[in-house]
């Protein structure tokens, strides 16, 4: 009964929220795809987003970034090198390169949507547009869809410049077999991550505490602390205790789900040590089995391999084991089992945050850079909304700083929310129901920012793509370009002169 | 639908934003333009003439009351792709040059590519600046940035035609050509409403003018009959000798009236035309605007079913053949049969033509015509200037004949329509 509740839980969950996902991103993607096409077909469109294209064009500022780019990409290839291995520099690069392009693109965007539409109205060519047989709403669409026939355009060209390079550099820098194996392994691919479940520890928690409080020790262990804080403590102590390890003793793990792109190529354990005391040398002496752990427990005949590694590793630094991933059951079933030998002489923890994880290659490189220059196309969708509602209703300096303001607090504002919840400790009502929501609105750009994905050869997924078209095209650059429309066909055009 | 713009109590009222200090910049305006007449708005600086035409158009919303325009209101799609419009500047795309201005404006309109084509040449051809069609507007002066204005006006064959300051910035001649155009198009059946304080281009075009002054109509009627010093007659001859002069002033003494006998000035405008058609026929190259007297041939006649709107502008065209000189002078009101009447017009469009270039002409004729505040010199000058535009473009091509031929018998156009 439990069980079946459990699953029919988990696939209310994936129906509701996975649908909603896919259609979407279905949504965005095809909004993106097709309405170029539609609005091209429509002449007086067409007309006007050829014309905001040739305008953006022939702005001093798209093709100063657009020089910018062309020559900086390059160099920046030649000379970036990171942490002095092939890899670095490929990181460096990637990560410089595709941030560079994505802010260049992101400011052009806000520049070249707010002038082609203040600078109309400003220069009144908008007269002769607005008094022929042109929808105010076709005229906002228009110069949408220039700009965004520019920023595809761009983005495009950009893109295909630093893929060419990433996959031509280490031919370029004569890579030996070893270090084209490493990147293969670490860089040219999307690596899923699993981590362990957390634990529920709240009822050994309440338990603990309740024992404190009934032998009067609370006070003496916890001086001046609230009920709230005691309790963090308590099971952030309760979780270490499930990631520890005491000499002698054995730490298992299992996943499920873990579909790898490719049987016949490796999956990785990553991991870090924290000790109790700190051996002589800093090293840890270990034990590893990873394969199909029920073999084990229940007997069953062996049908995949498992791994076993014995091996030596520093202390507070990350290390990987690879495996074949024949290791994973038919049904994506993987344990890790971690001995920490009596040689050690210490309790071996692994931190709560990034203590273990297990990854495997879930989809290639060129997919993964694909969809991440989905990601930027969808910022460059909202921040060309963003300017087109702040255009429509104020004038060309005004709008720009708008628009900056909030794409720096979009960019910040994982930060900025972090350190408004620190604060909020004492200003929490008026925080929470102001300030809170407004910066909840705003798009979460470091949230979904390519290179955090990109560098450390992360999947990007596709259901991540779903949420931020959702998120930022489906509902925010919607609502914006309809408040944009609203105000622009109701808002008089001609400036008052009497 | 009677008026092709009608307005009622038109008002439009600027104010701060807390809605203090109140300007009124059209107050409580009733205008009202018949289909297929020249109508000319006119005031000083301020006066509310910009706004208005802003108002009509949808670029502006009326503070009170209401504007139709070709019976619907000017902001919707379906009468804007009817009404052609240039705005008291030539606003345009610096980037863009005269072709793709036009291409531009005509997609707006939804045209086919082979139409667009066919317009954009004519009109370019129109408008003298075929030559420096490749050429960004950025770069032109502003009088030809007017000239290309004025062609995306007409890019749609629109039915109204709504004209800010059509003639600012234009050489003597652009502006001629202008009002030769407006002229042409109103008789094509067009529909003109024209804002402008330059009196002497309205005064030439315009059937029907209404002062405006502080946002209120304080004149509005045919020019004709606010011009005219019915008071007053004025007799134009040939080159009469001193005696015959003398003769005539004693009749007028007999009478005990005033005269005054003067030869006409010249004009300053004809002898500037004259002057530049000298210097073009010793052909100096120029990277400006050509003249020329062409009419896009696209520019339709207005169509037959609204036969209703004919009979309603009938009056205009009765004060049209007012242009033509009057003749009740010297024609006994019974003879004036249709035939008659038409072959006496001809006759009297002859002597038009200036008495110095036409000195052996035997046919003498003294026309009596009451006194105008512009005397008929101008009407004469007209046909001096028309003559020598026709020679500033070259004459042969069919089209310039029939040009030619327009321009001749005019009045007598005039009063067949």
């Amino acid at each position: 009964m439990l069980s079946a509740g459990a699953f029919f839980g988990i696939m209310g969950y994936i129906s509701l929220r996975g649908i909603l996902l896919t259609v979407s991103l279905v949504l965005a993607l095809s909004a993106v795809v097709t309405l170029p096409i539609v609005g091209l077909a429509i002449q007086n469109i067409r007309a006007i987003a050829l014309n905001t294209l040739r305008q953006a064009l022939r702005m001093k500022v798209a093709a100063t970034f657009i020089m910018l780019l062309l020559v900086l990409l390059p160099i920046i290839g030649l000379t970036a090198s990171g942490d002095g291995t092939l890899k670095g520099r490929l990181q460096t690069f990637l990560s410089y390169g595709l941030s560079l392009t994505s802010l260049l693109l992101c400011l052009l965007t806000v520049i070249v949507s707010i002038y082609s539409v203040t600078s109309d109205i400003e220069q009144k060519q908008i007269y002769t547009v607005i008094t022929k047989p042109v929808h105010r709403f076709r005229l906002i669409l228009g110069k949408l869809l220039g700009v965004l026939l520019l920023d595809m355009g761009l983005l495009v060209l950009f893109a295909a410049i630093i893929y060419s390079i990433t996959i031509y550099l280490p031919v370029f820098h004569g890579a030996n077999f070893e270090e084209r194996k490493q990147l293969r392994n670490e860089f040219y691919t999307a690596r899923a991550s699993v981590v362990p479940e957390q634990i529920d520890v709240s009822k050994e928690v309440e338990e603990s505490y309740k024992k404190l409080e009934a032998s009067g020790q609370l006070e003496q262990v916890f001086p001046n602390y609230t009920r709230k804080e005691i309790m963090a403590q308590l099971s952030n102590r309760a979780r270490l205790m499930k990631r520890a390890a005491p000499i002698g003793r054995e730490l298992v793990w299992e996943f499920h789900n873990i579909k790898p792109l490719d049987p016949n190529e490796s999956i990785f354990v990553k991991f870090k040590y924290d000790v109790s005391v700190t051996p002589p040398d800093s090293q840890v002496y270990s034990q590893w089995l990873i394969g199909d752990y029920r073999q084990i427990r229940y007997g069953a005949q062996s049908e995949t391999p498992i791994y076993r590694d014995d091996r030596k590793d520093p202390i507070r630094t990350f290390r990987e084991i690879e495996v074949p991933a024949d290791a994973i059951a038919q049904d994506g079933y993987l344990a890790v089992a971690f001995l920490n030998v009596p040689l050690n002489n210490t309790v071996v923890i692994f931190p709560i945050e990034d203590g273990l994880e297990v990854l495997y290659k879930a989809d290639s490189f060129t997919a993964n850079f694909v969809r991440a220059c989905i990601l930027i196309l969808f910022r460059l969708i909202f921040l060309a909304c963003l300017a087109v509602l702040a255009a429509s209703f104020l004038s060309f300096p005004v709008a720009i700083l708008l628009c900056l303001a909030v794409f720096l607090t979009g960019t910040l504002s994982g930060f900025v929310l972090e350190s408004l919840d620190f604060l909020s400790a004492n200003v929490s009502g008026v925080y929470s129901y102001t300030v809170r929501p407004l910066i909840k609105l705003l798009p979460r750009f470091d949230e979904f920012n390519p290179t955090k994905f990109l560098v450390p050869a992360r999947l990007l997924s596709w259901s991540l793509v779903g949420k931020v078209a959702a998120f930022m095209v489906c509902i925010k650059s919607l609502l914006l370009l309809i408040f944009a429309l609203i105000i622009f066909k109701y808002r008089e055009i001609a400036r008052i002169v009497v | 639908m009677q008026y092709a713009v009608e307005t009622f109590s038109l008002t439009k009222i600027f104010s701060d934003l807390w809605g203090r200090a109140k300007v009124y910049a059209v107050d409580d305006l009733n205008l009202q333009v018949r289909y297929n007449e020249v109508f000319g708005l006119l005031g000083p600086n301020g006066s509310g003439k910009t706004t208005t035409l802003k108002m009509l158009l949808g670029l502006l919303y009326p503070t009170k009351g209401r504007a139709v325009v070709l019976g619907g209101d000017g902001a919707d799609t379906k009468i804007n792709a009817r009404i052609g419009f240039l705005p008291e500047e030539s606003y345009l795309y610096r980037f863009l040059n005269a072709r793709e201005t036009l291409n531009f404006y005509g997609q707006l309109f939804g045209l086919p590519p082979k139409v667009r084509k066919m317009r954009i040449e004519a009109l370019l051809d129109m408008v003298g600046l075929k030559a420096v069609a490749n050429r960004p507007v950025g770069t032109y002066s502003k009088g030809m940035a007017r000239r290309i204005g004025l062609a995306q006006a007409l890019i749609n064959d629109p039915d109204l035609l709504i004209l800010d300051e059509p003639t600012t910035g234009l050489d003597p001649i652009g502006t001629r050509q202008i009002k030769d155009l407006i002229l042409k198009l109103a008789e094509r059946g067009k529909t003109i409403l024209l804002c402008s304080h330059l009196l002497a281009d309205v005064e030439d075009v315009c059937d029907r003018i209404a002062i405006l002054y502080g946002g209120r109509i304080q004149a509005q009627g045919r020019v004709k009959d606010l011009l005219q010093q019915s008071h007053k007659r004025q007799i134009v001859t040939s080159a009469i000798n001193d005696s015959t002069v003398e003769k005539i002033k004693e009749i007028i003494d007999a009478e005990h009236a005033e005269c005054e006998i003067t030869s006409p000035m010249d004009k300053l405008e004809t002898f500037f035309i004259k002057t530049v058609a000298e210097a073009q026929r010793q052909t100096r190259p120029t990277s400006g605007a050509v003249s020329t007297t062409h009419i896009g041939e696209f520019l339709t006649e207005r169509s037959k079913e609204s036969i209703l709107d004919k009979l309603v502008s009938a009056p205009t065209q009765q004060q049209k053949i007012s242009k033509a000189p009057k003749t009740e002078m010297t024609v006994p009101a019974e003879s004036a049969e249709p035939k008659a009447d038409k072959q006496l017009l001809d006759e009297l469009t002859k002597p038009h033509k200036p008495a110095q270039q036409t000195p052996s002409s035997n046919d003498r004729t003294t026309r009596t015509e009451p006194v105008e505040a512009m005397p008929d010199t101008s009407e004469q000058q007209n046909h001096t200037k028309r003559s020598i535009l026709e020679e500033l473009t070259e004459e042969g091509t069919p089209q310039n004949q029939q040009e030619g031929q327009t321009d001749t018998n005019e009045g007598g156009d005039r009063s067949d329509a």
